[in-house]
């Protein structure tokens, strides 16, 4: 159980405080409700760019890096394609450092056409990196377009390319702060050795002053129904072929997630699991396989890739997924396997609350959905599931309609 | 409105709570480690043995040998252990590294003695399937073929190799044939060798059930867990041979990796805590002299860092950085103004004031709760130390000063003497 209290600014600023003696660091963590599917067809990655520039400067601070760093402590911060997150841990003692460095790059930020240029090389550099010069670092480009047509979902948090960072302008940038860094439209956490009505007063000491901002109405095109199996095929050098696959899910808030993650816990997580234990042990037939859900706040996938052994055909290789898959559909899983991962869900919910940045992150993810109470309660939403659930979650999601895949392959054999 | 001109006061961290490990030692000699913390109910028990790479006589012995304890022990095959495991969802983790094998186990407190049992029977009663270990290593294989692709793994691979030399254990680079050279009796002998009692030492942290030093002997004591051949570690010669460079050509590379450093010395060498500081002003985070520069003024890179590693036999330095091919030349120059710079321009008195505070702050993290603590005292306990190795650390970083940090750099990181890897296209 994780306890907390509550304290929302009249400025709309939502802050949440969990105590925690037995450690002399606090975190504190910044989430603002924008992300990548709030992002501007023609200016994708501008989230994530905007990300990089909160730590160039703000209206009294000119190096937040160095500040925090002064104070003992380090930060980071993430960019997903539903929200921004900021996170800060440092010594208790000096919490009051974060309050004044995060208000200040609220209040508003002050940095230089140079600073935005570096930025736009350094996210460059990110994409480069992490996406194009990597093995099948690209993937994802390819997929989300795949499987998304009309949800902002259908491209990455980098961006669907590099001219889009290219082309960000500072008055752009200067637009976005203004429309979502405000009060109302974050939340802030913080977890440690505190006193919960302390951090109260210092959120009214910093933010408390701060301009409401105008609220922003979020309408997102819904992604149309699938009706038919889309296949996509690229041929790359690399040493082994890779197959994904991606089903439509619901999101997260829908009564039906709990069931949907525990799906693709039964297929694999842990070596014991479906895919690892058949296809990799058993067969023989993939060096590495995988099943996770994306947990998107708007409806996501369920995701299932694997690479095959070199000997093994490809189509061949597909069919040994979809086998899986459909077996989920025809008969129900054992007790024993749904009590298997109900207690690995559980012992991961446990080992996420000895940290207090994992706290801290917690609350604000879940009070973004509604309450952070869900937090606690959705232990029992998994304890709930039933074998029932997931045939009938399994019958509506493994079909060829709502499959997209994407082959990865070496360049085809002569 | 409070006054944003004026930073609150900042508090430097000085008191670490160092929780006191209880050590016993068990009838067959392993010595035992309780670190009693945190507030839930989970422990992590994990247990080292000196069974690292520089022991095996072949490559990928250790690694094979850690790696398959889990695929089949007397009473259990690989699937039935796998079943158990992730029914008491215990997380195991299986770790072979240049000097020491780590064995562990995350588990909630409810499922502490079913975990136990397989963990006893892995690592005393071991079989090592064939099919097992064929398919392990194929498998393996397959990820080191993709690793090949990655510039930065090239430019690892071939650093170590520069630095120790392709004959020591510590700079071996792996080929793929050697996945297919491993035999069955090779990971037998190895653990009948070097994973018993008297080899190793086990750490228990988090938050104790009851009569937990009685469950923890009745798992891992017994005198009959002994080995009846002992393995010899061998001894490798250590060279050292500055200033070599090495370009390795990966055509259509979007990015160079560069790694630029050479061979130092471990944690227990006087000069350590000094070089470690060092170290850290010139690229160990964010506010470094290397990120600034290089990725904050420049824009040249997403990240750069510089580390100290400390192995049983050695230690070494370096740099790692991955670029743009286009900008590789200016960032290698920059690289090498920054290494002597270090040596020539002290640090200013808030850039030094800055280090320490975020060095200490950084520390007082590094050990924050039972299982952060029960890491450190596992890393001090490889070198025979113990925690007032951290403390002689913490009492180093209250006092050195500019000119102790230009003196370091310049006996341990002169420029002239760093070898360099750069992977790319050119």
């Amino acid at each position: 159980m994780l306890e907390y209290e509550k304290h929302k600014l009249s400025n709309g600023l939502r802050v949440l405080v969990h105590r925690d003696e037995t450690t002399p660091m606090a975190a504190v963590n910044m989430l603002y409700d924008v992300g990548a599917r709030d992002e501007d067809p023609e200016r994708t990655g501008f989230a994530h760019l905007f990300e990089h520039l909160m730590f160039e400067g703000s209206v009294n601070v000119s190096r937040f890096d160095y500040q925090l760093q002064h104070a003992g402590g380090e930060n980071n911060a993430f960019t997903t394609n539903d929200i921004t997150n900021y996170y800060n841990t440092l010594p208790a003692r000096n919490l009051e450092t974060a309050f004044w460095l995060e208000s200040d790059r609220m209040l508003g930020l002050a940095f230089s056409e140079e600073k935005l240029i570096t930025q736009k090389n350094v996210v460059t550099e990110e994409y480069r990196q992490s996406y194009l010069n990597q093995p099948y670092g690209d993937a994802w480009l390819l997929m989300r377009p795949l499987a998304y047509r009309e949800h902002p979902y259908r491209w990455a948090t980098i961006g669907k390319n590099i001219e889009h960072i290219q082309n960000a302008s500072l008055l752009e940038v200067r637009k976005f702060f203004t429309t979502f860094y405000h009060p109302a439209n974050a939340i802030l956490s913080v977890a440690g050795h505190v006193d919960p009505q302390k951090v109260f007063v210092l959120a009214e000491k910093w933010f408390g002053g701060i301009f409401p901002g105008n609220g922003y109405l979020r309408q997102l095109p819904a992604e149309p129904s699938q009706n038919e199996e889309r296949k996509m095929m690229v041929e790359r050098d690399v040493p082994q072929h890779q197959i994904y696959m991606a089903f439509h899910v619901c999101g997260r808030s829908h009564p039906d997630f709990h069931a949907t993650d525990l799906l693709s816990d039964i297929l694999s997580n842990g070596e014991s699991a479906r895919l690892p234990a058949r296809l990799v042990h058993y067969r023989k037939a993939f060096s590495e396989i995988n099943a996770y859900v994306t947990g998107n706040l708007d409806p996501g996938l369920l995701v299932i890739s694997g690479m095959p052994h070199n000997e093994v055909d490809e189509q061949e290789a597909e069919d040994m997924l979809w086998q899986q898959a459909q077996e989920l559909v025809a008969e129900p899983v054992t007790k024993r396997e749904l009590q298997k991962v109900k207690n690995r869900v559980e012992a991961t919910h446990t080992f996420a609350q000895s940290h207090v940045l994992s706290k801290a992150m917690n609350l604000a993810y879940y009070e973004l959905q509604g309450d952070a109470d869900r937090y606690n309660r959705q232990m029992d939403a998994y304890l709930g599931v039933t074998a029932d659930d997931l045939q009938r979650i399994a019958n509506r999601t493994f079909k060829r309609g709502n499959a997209s895949i994407l082959h990865y392959g070496r360049p085809a054999r002569p | 409105m409070p006054n944003r001109k004026q930073p609150p006061p900042v508090h430097i961290v000085s008191d670490i709570p160092f929780i006191k490990p209880k050590g016993v030692k068990l009838d067959n000699g392993l010595p035992v480690y309780f670190l009693e913390g945190g507030t839930e109910e989970f422990v992590k028990i994990e247990l080292v043995f000196f069974a690292g790479s520089y022991m095996q006589v072949k490559p990928l012995v250790s690694y094979a040998t850690s790696n398959l304890l889990r695929t089949g022990t007397d009473r259990q095959n690989r699937e039935e252990i796998n079943e158990l495991l992730d029914y008491y969802s215990a997380y195991l983790n299986l770790e072979a590294q240049k000097d020491i094998v780590s064995v562990s186990i995350h588990v909630l407190n409810k499922h502490l003695e079913p975990a136990l049992q397989l963990l006893r029977d892995m690592l005393r009663n071991p079989v090592f399937p064939e099919d097992e270990m064929r398919s392990f290593l194929k498998n393996k294989q397959q990820i080191h073929l993709i690793n090949q692709k990655k510039v930065q793994h090239l430019a690892r691979t071939y650093f170590n190799e520069l630095v120790y030399g392709e004959q020591h254990p510590y700079g071996y680079r792996l080929k793929p044939e050697d996945f297919e050279c491993v035999e069955r009796s090779d990971l037998q002998q190895f653990h009948q060798y070097w994973f018993y009692p008297e080899n190793g030492f086990c750490i228990v942290s988090g938050r104790m059930p009851p009569k937990i030093e009685k469950t923890i002997a009745s798992y891992f004591g017994g005198t009959d867990w002994k080995n009846i051949d002992k393995g010899k570690p061998p001894v490798y010669p250590l060279l050292t041979s500055g200033g070599r460079k090495v370009s390795l050509s990966v055509p259509e590379a979007m990015q160079s990796a560069i790694r630029i450093g050479k061979q130092l010395f471990n944690r227990t060498h006087p000069a350590y805590h000094r070089l470690k500081i060092t170290n850290a002003l010139l690229g160990g985070y964010f506010g470094s002299r290397l990120m600034q520069n290089i990725r904050q003024e420049k824009g040249y890179t997403y990240g750069i860092a510089s580390n100290i590693v400390s192995l049983l036999r050695s230690g070494y330095f370096f740099i790692a950085t991955q670029v743009g091919t286009d900008v590789s030349q200016f960032a290698l120059e920059e690289i090498y103004n920054e290494l002597k710079d270090l040596r020539c321009r002290p640090a200013g008195k808030d850039e030094l004031q800055s280090l320490r505070n975020y060095l200490s702050g950084s520390f007082l993290r590094s050990f924050d709760g039972p299982f952060a603590q029960g890491e450190r005292f596992k890393e001090s306990l490889v070198f025979g130390l113990d925690f007032s190795h951290y403390e002689d650390y913490l009492k180093t970083l209250g006092s050195v000063t500019a000119d102790e940090i230009m003196a370091t750099a310049a006996d341990y990181l002169n420029e002239d003497a760093m070898m360099e890897v750069v992977a790319g296209s050119q």
